[in-house]
């Protein structure tokens, strides 16, 4: 009993940080435009597809073929990584062009429809090129048993763990320390006082939709070789995200993290004990805290001046 | 009215179209589309009053969907019920779903809002998927009960006559429901909530009551595809579905007649691309993309746009009638009584404590005037008396009741009327209709009625009072132009003539000064003594000294929280702890001993 609960817990916090990942990159958007990619699990599928499709090119197949275990180097996937990373933040910048900046500023949530809807045909366009079949993409580490405490730990689960979290730090870091992460809280404290400052704020808002979309890269490429990673799972990992920001709090970088990393650690134990109560103790979890305390763990309330 | 012959003229000659297609072909393919209109158009007008009106967006619809076909599978299938008490309870069972997932959207907006109800969607769509003993997920419920008549089953033409009947019904509930105070009160709600709250509309029961509206029809719907096909299975129930039923109200617009559109044209071309799926999902992603940029108020808007353009005589203006006696507010005269007695309001954010211990007490027919430097608390105050601020302690008695701790709208409906500092007018809504929405309280018409029309007088009565309103501040000829685009001294004048509307006992004034030129501000003054000479208690927040001392009988100084004088204008005046206040004092020195060096540190 106590080994799978740990084992749980160490699957929890491998999806956690996967969630930590999306739910960050919701908040660097939210705080700098007010907005956020509801295409964004889409996004993260859109990564895992390009690694894969970037793996297999280097393994000279072509980019609809199967992979095979030993085609994948750690060299190549770094590779994979940088790839789909790159191709995300194209994603991320054509995103902002046509689906956001049209709508920023306006009242309404159109912008809400227009993500969705840019979501909705790279979902489609992914579907066109790589079939609707789920994934393969076996894990650079091998499939080989960790056992930690009794408990059995895939290599892969351990990678996105350290991987997730050296990336959430290096941000953190970055947007507390270098004058490019003040720049961009600058802008989210208030956009017009930054650019009489002189900051440019149409390329940091632009930088921040790049940054967003390679975190959700970066998410499907190391979440791919643990789930069985289809064209249709990006739903359901946004919407967690999303939860997980909600419950930490969107407006604080460091409250989506604990939302996302108590969020995978809670879904993964509620699965322990009845796989299929897991959605619903998430979305009950979500009600409680928007009762309780509306602005998340971490977050800030905002109080509206009349 | 005119128009309202007009409409339903139309609405009978389209309606007759639609009933004689049946009549004319078999082809089961087509009479599917035109049913399959129908249950669009049902769901997708209920949607409008939560999306449209009171700007709701909810991604979770296909989840309400669910509830209404699974209850009439469940009732008919299992338990065996009459089909036709089934479908109602599907309805009945899809509002009451509607309020679960009201609640928690409630305490969110925007982005929050939008996710919660994706969160309640994928829920339900795991549920019926995933729990297998009851709704049969994938494999489906068979031996739904269809409805019927006299014992025989619909056939496809009666269920296409059904829908339209339905679909009728509907629209003329809904549109004369939207066109009374339940509409005006759902975009109040959309446009601004203090606002809202400050003429009598509780926000939290407009907003659930939209909730319901919308999940009842799309119930109706998911029973009404149940009962057709005689199946349900969990593969209806998916995203793309919420996404359609929101897409049908966005696309088709704002307005009554865009839920009709966006059904129309999106199940056309749903039944003209079911060939591809693959091209069918994009089209939406791009719809949803591109739509909103293209027609930003959707088809309806776009329409609309094109009528006044190339033909405005389709849009005739309401006539008003000319002239009408002046205006007098309702309510009894007592003057000289206790109107409001507040004792030891406190409220601290944090360390900042913008009130502290203070007490105040109004007396009915008089001006009041609370001043003070920025950052005394005095909109703090305003915003506790209203209701908007809770305070942390002391009471409140208003009017001769305990108003402690109600929420704003209940205490408006108390008597207390309001404007705000930053303007908060229902600015796409038109003049009129924000000094009617004043008056909301004060019509009579109830849901049902106002559903089955029965609010038509007190719509005219509103209307007249409200333009009598609008005479006494002079605004009568700006009666039909849009809020938000009137010069900025009007739209402060309009303010105060909605929180008149609200025939309050006493009137809040928040800087209503403030932003006005000299002129403007002489006006003003002749307006607030005319409201005082109505009968109307009022209390000031100003900075115009000018104004503050032509107007007041009573002036309260208020810094940093505590209240330091108050008393009659003069004497306020020469109050030396306001001079200080105002002013600066030295450092050590009693206030009371240096009045007369009292500017020595102004810099």
């Amino acid at each position: 009993m106590a080994e799978s609960i740990l084992q749980a817990i160490f699957s929890g916090l491998a999806l956690g940080s996967i969630y930590a990942l999306v739910a960050v990159g919701f908040n660097i958007t939210f705080n700098t435009t007010k907005t956020l990619n509801f295409g964004q699990g889409e996004f993260l599928v859109a990564g895992a597809f390009v690694a894969v499709s970037v793996l297999l090119l280097l393994a000279g197949k072509q980019m609809t073929d199967t992979l095979l275990p030993t085609e994948v180097t750690l060299t190549r996937y770094l590779l994979s990584l940088v790839g789909s990373m790159a191709v995300l933040a194209l994603l991320g910048v054509l995103l902002y062009y046509t689906a956001v900046r049209p709508f920023v500023g306006q009242g309404g949530m159109a912008w809400v429809m227009s993500t969705i809807g840019f979501g909705i045909i790279i979902q489609n366009t992914a579907l066109a090129i790589w079939g609707p079949s789920p994934l393969v993409m076996p894990s650079p580490l091998g499939n080989d048993v960790i056992r930690i405490g009794g408990a059995g730990v895939l290599p892969q689960e351990v990678l996105v763990l350290v991987a997730s979290m050296a990336v959430l730090l290096t941000l953190d870091w970055v947007m507390r320390k270098t004058k490019i992460g003040k720049a961009v809280r600058a802008v989210a404290q208030n956009g017009n006082a930054a650019t009489l400052m002189g900051i440019n704020v149409g390329a940091i808002v632009v930088l921040a939709f790049v940054v967003s979309s390679a975190l959700a890269g970066v998410a499907g490429l190391l979440i791919a070789p643990i789930t069985t990673a289809s064209v249709f799972m990006g739903l359901t990992l946004a919407l967690k995200a999303f939860s997980s920001a909600i419950v930490g709090g969107l407006t604080s970088p460091r409250g989506c993290m604990l939302g996302g990393v108590l969020l995978g650690v809670i879904e993964a134990l509620v699965g322990l004990w009845h796989a299929e109560l897991r959605e619903i103790s998430i979305f009950i979890l979500i009600i409680i805290v928007l009762v309780v305390r509306p602005q998340g763990l971490l977050g800030q309330r905002i109080v509206e001046k009349v | 009215m005119a128009g309202d012959r007009k409409h339903y003229l139309w609405l009978a000659i389209v309606a007759a179209v639609a009933a004689a297609v049946p009549l004319a072909t078999d082809n089961d393919f087509y009479l599917r589309v035109l049913f399959l209109v129908g249950v669009n158009y049902i769901a997708a007008a209920g949607m409008n009053v939560l999306v449209g009106y009171t700007g709701q967006k909810s991604l979770g619809h296909a989840g309400l969907f669910a509830v209404g076909a699974y209850t009439v599978a469940l009732l008919t299938a299992r338990w065996g019920w009459n089909p036709w008490p089934a479908f109602v309870a599907a309805g009945v069972m899809a509002g009451i779903f509607g309020v679960v997932i009201a609640l928690p959207a409630l305490r969110v907006q925007g982005p929050a809002l939008a996710m919660v109800t994706i969160g309640f969607g994928i829920v339900v769509e795991k549920i019926v998927s995933e729990w297998q003993d009851v709704f049969a997920g994938q494999q489906g419920i068979y031996g739904v009960l269809p409805l019927s008549l006299g014992g025989t089953m619909f056939s496809s033409k009666q269920w296409v006559w059904f829908v339209l009947l339905l679909g009728v019904a509907l629209h003329i509930m809904l549109r004369l429901l939207l066109r009374g105070r339940f509409g005006r009160a759902f975009m109040a709600v959309n446009t601004a909530e203090v606002a809202a709250e400050s003429v009598g509309i509780s926000v939290y029961r407009f907003k659930v009551l939209a909730f319901v509206i919308s999940a009842v029809t799309c119930g109706l719907a998911g029973a009404l595809i149940a009962q057709q096909n005689q199946y349900i299975n969990s593969d209806f129930i998916t995203f793309n579905l919420s996404i359609f039923i929101l897409l049908m109200v966005l696309f088709g617009g704002h307005s009554v007649y865009g839920p009709l559109l966006g059904a129309v044209v999106l199940t056309l071309l749903d039944a003209f691309l079911s060939r591809w799926p693959g091209v069918q999902h994009f089209t939406y992603g791009a719809l949803l993309l591109f739509a909103l940029y293209a027609m930003p108020d959707g088809l309806a808007g776009f329409v609309r746009q094109m009528a006044r353009k190339w033909a405005p005589g389709l849009l005739p203006a309401e006539t008003l009638p000319r002239q009408l006696a002046p205006w007098r507010p309702r309510g009894e005269d007592r003057a000289e009584t206790m109107l409001l007695e507040a004792k030891g309001l406190f409220k601290a954010y944090g360390g900042v404590v913008p009130t502290n211990e203070v007490d105040i007490q109004i007396r009915a027919g008089h001006v009041h005037s609370l001043i003070g430097p920025n950052g005394a608390g005095k909109t703090t105050l305003l915003n506790i008396l209203s209701g908007i601020v809770p305070p942390d302690r002391g009471s409140i008695r208003f009017n001769g009741r305990d108003v402690t701790g109600l929420p704003p709208y209940r205490i408006a409906r108390a008597g207390l009327g309001r404007t705000f500092q930053n303007l908060k007018l229902f600015a796409n809504m038109s003049v009129l209709d924000n000094v009617k929405l004043g008056l909301h309280a004060h019509i009579p018409t109830g849901f049902f009625g106002g559903l089955l029309g029965l609010g038509a007088k007190a719509e005219r009565a509103a209307r007249d009072e409200a333009l009598q309103i609008l005479d006494a501040l002079d605004l009568r000829d700006k009666a039909q132009e849009i809020a938000g685009s009137l010069p900025y001294g009007l739209q402060r004048r309009l303010e105060l003539a909605r929180a008149l509307a609200t025939h309050p006992r006493l009137l809040l004034l928040d800087e209503p000064a403030a932003g006005l030129n000299p002129q403007e501000t002489q006006e003003l003054t002749q307006v607030i003594l005319r409201i005082r000479d109505l009968g109307v208690t009022i209390l000031l927040i100003e900075h115009h000294m000018d104004l503050v001392m032509a107007v007041s009988d009573h002036v309260i100084v208020l810094d940093y929280g505590q209240k330091i004088a108050e008393g009659a204008p003069a004497q306020v005046q020469n109050d030396p702890r306001v001079i200080a206040a105002y002013l600066g004092a030295d450092d050590g020195t009693q206030d009371d001993e240096d009045q007369e060096e009292g500017g020595g540190h102004v810099q």
